[in-house]
């Protein structure tokens, strides 16, 4: 499915749920995440092919690349707030699963502010590692960016 | 350790090239034109390309991960609004101000307001961060 086919984040009611998603934290994410932020901290741990663990904000910018594949920024939509709570450290090599929903949508001025709740938590845990809420502002009817 | 006994934490800084934003697009997928295409930014009301906010809260939890070590990753909280862009060729410096220590359920967490501001001095990123201490041991 190419973007233009997916549901703009504007249309997307309160309450929706996105179907959750599947991805790998393996190491070579893990160096090319640490490689584009300049992150060379030695807060990671040591495991045998890097770090040990991987930056809690990686994590986080995976399930927002999840959501991302699901729904559609529309142009001149902006990412306006983030926040983040990192509860225990995801390994480097797991496989993790996230979920997303729409918690809150408003209109303003013909815009519309969504947020979006999401967790993330290695296959199998039953709680979350990381959640999250982003916030963000978009047009309605605008053409697809 | 500051008035309230909440430890400092040392600024960090970095340079935001074009081509560092288009590593942060492979690394975390978003593709978004406004970051990596410059025909296109400059169409746009921001007249050129743009880092990705959450580029800039890297800056932010790397700050905060060097100087808690394993309590950030298992008790780090960030609370941000992205206030304007970063642009190539701006110089960031991410900065956290003690606030105050309390107890949340018998754990102590220090919280600190951060900001990430450009080498103008402006505020790019704001809010706040917590750490739960003492939870990863």
């Amino acid at each position: 499915m190419t973007s233009a086919n997916l549901p703009s984040v504007a249309d997307l009611p309160r309450g929706h749920e996105l179907p959750a998603a599947h991805f790998g934290l393996g190491a070579d994410d893990v160096r090319r995440y640490r490689e584009a932020v300049e992150d060379h901290s030695s807060a990671y741990g040591q495991g045998p092919d890097g770090p040990a663990w991987a930056p809690p904000l990686a994590v986080a910018a995976l399930a927002l690349r999840a959501i991302l594949d699901q729904v559609r920024l529309p142009a001149g939509a902006v990412h306006a707030g983030q926040e983040v709570e990192f509860r225990r450290p995801v390994p480097v090599g797991v496989f993790v699963r996230s979920r997303a929903r729409v918690a809150q949508r408003s209109e303003m001025r013909g815009a519309v502010v969504s947020v979006i709740e999401f967790d993330v938590g290695e296959d199998g845990s039953a709680t979350p590692a990381v959640v999250g809420r982003a916030t963000v502002i978009a047009p309605r009817g605008e053409a697809p960016s | 350790m500051s008035a309230e006994g909440v430890p400092e934490v040392p600024p960090l800084s970095r340079r935001v090239t074009q081509e560092g934003i288009r590593r942060y697009a492979e690394a975390s997928g978003d593709h978004n034109p406004i970051h990596i295409d410059e025909e296109y930014a400059r169409t746009t009301p921001f007249a050129g390309t743009i880092a990705h906010g959450m580029l800039v809260l890297a800056y932010l939890s790397e700050m905060m991960a060097a100087a808690f070590g394993d309590d950030w990753l298992a008790g780090g909280r960030l609370k941000v609004r992205f206030r304007a862009p970063a642009r190539p060729g701006d110089t960031l410096t991410a900065r956290a101000e003690p606030r105050r220590a309390r107890q949340v359920n018998g754990e102590p967490v220090f919280e600190y307001g951060i900001e990430c501001c450009n080498q103008r001095g402006e505020a790019l990123v704001s809010g706040t961060a917590e750490v739960v201490v003492g939870r990863s041991r």
